[in-house]
């Protein structure tokens, strides 16, 4: 078989069976996306008017700000809502998530025990956060005690295996040499275990704060769990205040950068300390 | 009156394979052991049943007086402390300063609250600066152990071996990473604790030049059985080449010789 065809043309890319199908499956989603458009139902709708209604509503959004059922004293207290929400929850999950994680750990717990909570955990991530939220929201009543009670259920569950494969990162011959000297397990956890991998857990932590918060204000707006998800849900669906939701929006990303910026110097810190 | 005594000892993993079959050999105190053989042959699963980080198959091993074969928990951790152990990787916490590091040689003697905290008293302090010192790395005390060079770092674990105040060292492969330089200063180290201070070492070595220079009794290991035991003179360039397998044991008496000429 030489690498000309038919038409005597030289073939740069062999035509393998993986390479077919992404070709075929690119066609496919094309002649989709063609039958989609064609099928639109915009007979009342003047495209151009209607480009230029969403421009001014991005306007509204982002260069016009202003709050006007909220003041500045409930903003203030309703993102710290929020934040107490995340923070709470993060470090609810934190803990219970170190001790299960030592458990969840192939180095340092029996093979079948950590398997049963890796099989767990995985499943507890597997079900979305506002589900779990609804699901305590049975017995708690929907409010900030369901939301405190599902995001942390599904921090945890995502924190254990963070912090597990942070812990099987470790060298082993250091555990080795620990128990050689006569130390026992909780020594060995606190001594080397966790400041070898302090670090990793500081990140991921973060990581899950911002997740967090994020989720936090999605419950303040969908499961009755207050802060300023809940000024948000007012402001779109009661009052249809494009302006007051971008203040709020430019609150929450004032934060989130602030946020940002305590994580990289906490991380800078632990790095230069050890 | 023997210190370490290896009687039948035998470790399998699985059914098939053999890693130690039937050792036995009397260690004395205040000896210097080399014992040597290819890799594989069992050396580094022989000094883990020592200590019992691995699980004895059969035999017994008696220590100071003491069956190691049938210790567990906290006995076992009190037996440790009575064996230092230094490893080829240094296996130092290296996000940890120096003494932090050499203090974790005292944990085996904590109970566990005060071991998880750190809470070191100002005698086991005092022993760990003097033995750092002693080790000559004073000036390094409060560095962090990813800063150091190998030889350094291995210093730290001898200082950390040290202050358990162990009656016997193991060493596995100490200067396998280490440039011909820090190979040196780690051995005479080795040497000089075993004479001053009469604790036994017990080194597993891939150099045979080094353990015939260093040690006062080998003990030749191939394919997990005991094929020498004696004194570093009086083993022959044909016993060597029976330990190593002809063509590797061309390439140690070549070392020998230049060795031997210098």
């Amino acid at each position: 078989m030489g690498v000309m065809t038919h038409s005597g043309r030289i073939r740069v890319r062999p035509l393998t069976k993986a390479n077919l199908s992404i070709q075929i499956t690119l066609i496919g989603l094309t002649l989709l996306t063609i039958y989609s458009f064609s099928t639109f139902d915009a007979r009342n709708i003047n495209l151009f008017a209607a480009l230029g209604e969403m421009l001014n509503n991005f306007r509204m959004l982002f260069f016009e700000p202003r709050l006007k059922n909220t003041d500045w004293a409930e903003l203030w207290h309703a993102l710290l809502v929020t934040i107490g929400l995340g923070f709470l929850t993060t470090i609810f999950g934190a803990i219970i998530a170190f001790f299960l994680a030592l458990l969840a750990a192939q180095n340092l717990a029996p093979r079948w025990l950590a398997q049963v909570i890796r099989a767990g955990t995985a499943f507890v991530r597997a079900v979305p956060t506002v589900l779990w939220v609804l699901f305590f929201a049975v017995s708690a009543g929907l409010g900030s005690v369901a939301a405190v009670l599902g995001m942390t259920f599904h921090s945890a569950g995502y924190l254990i295996k963070a912090y597990s494969e942070s812990f099987e990162e470790i060298e082993p011959g250091v555990l080795e040499a620990l128990r050689a000297s006569g130390a026992s397990w909780w020594q060995t956890i606190f001594q080397a275990v966790l400041p070898a991998s302090a670090s990793a857990l500081l990140s991921w932590t973060f990581v899950r704060f911002e997740i967090n918060f994020s989720t936090a204000i999605a419950m303040g707006a969908t499961a009755g769990a207050g802060g300023i998800g809940y000024n948000m849900f007012m402001a779109s669906v009661y009052y249809l205040d494009l302006r007051e939701l971008g203040a709020l929006s430019y609150a929450i990303l004032l934060f989130a950068m602030l946020l940002e910026w305590l994580a990289t110097r906490m991380k800078a810190n632990l790095g230069a300390k050890g | 009156m023997h210190l370490l005594q290896v009687d039948a000892l035998t470790k399998r993993y699985g059914h098939e394979t053999l890693a130690l079959n039937e050792i036995s050999f009397d260690v004395r105190p205040g000896e210097f052991v080399a014992i040597i053989g290819p890799s594989g042959a069992g050396k580094s699963t022989l000094l883990r049943c020592l200590n019992r980080l691995i699980d004895i198959s059969s035999g017994q091993v008696h220590f100071d007086g003491v069956n190691v074969s049938s210790l567990r928990g906290t006995a076992l951790r009190r037996q440790r402390t009575q064996i230092g152990m230094i490893f080829q990787h240094y296996n130092l916490v290296n996000r940890l300063s120096v003494i932090e590091n050499v203090l974790h040689g005292r944990l085996g003697y904590k109970g566990t609250f005060e071991g998880i905290l750190g809470l070191y008293n100002e005698q086991e302090k005092q022993e760990a600066v003097r033995i750092i010192e002693s080790v000559g790395l004073g000036e390094q005390i409060y560095k962090r152990c990813d800063q150091l060079s190998g030889g350094q770092k291995q210093r730290v674990g001898i200082a950390r071996a040290l202050v358990q105040q162990p009656k016997m060292l193991l060493c596995d492969e100490p200067i396998a990473s280490l440039d011909p330089n820090s190979s040196k200063i780690i051995m005479d180290t080795l040497r000089e604790i075993n004479q001053n201070l009469g604790i036994t070492v017990l080194v597993n070595l891939h150099q045979v030049d080094v353990a015939l220079r260093y040690a006062d009794r080998v003990i030749g290991i191939k394919r997990g059985q005991l094929v020498f035991d004696g004194d570093p003179n009086l083993i022959t360039d044909q016993q060597i080449h029976q330990i190593y397998g002809s063509e590797s044991g061309d390439l140690m008496l070549n070392l020998r010789e230049r060795y031997a000429a210098a």
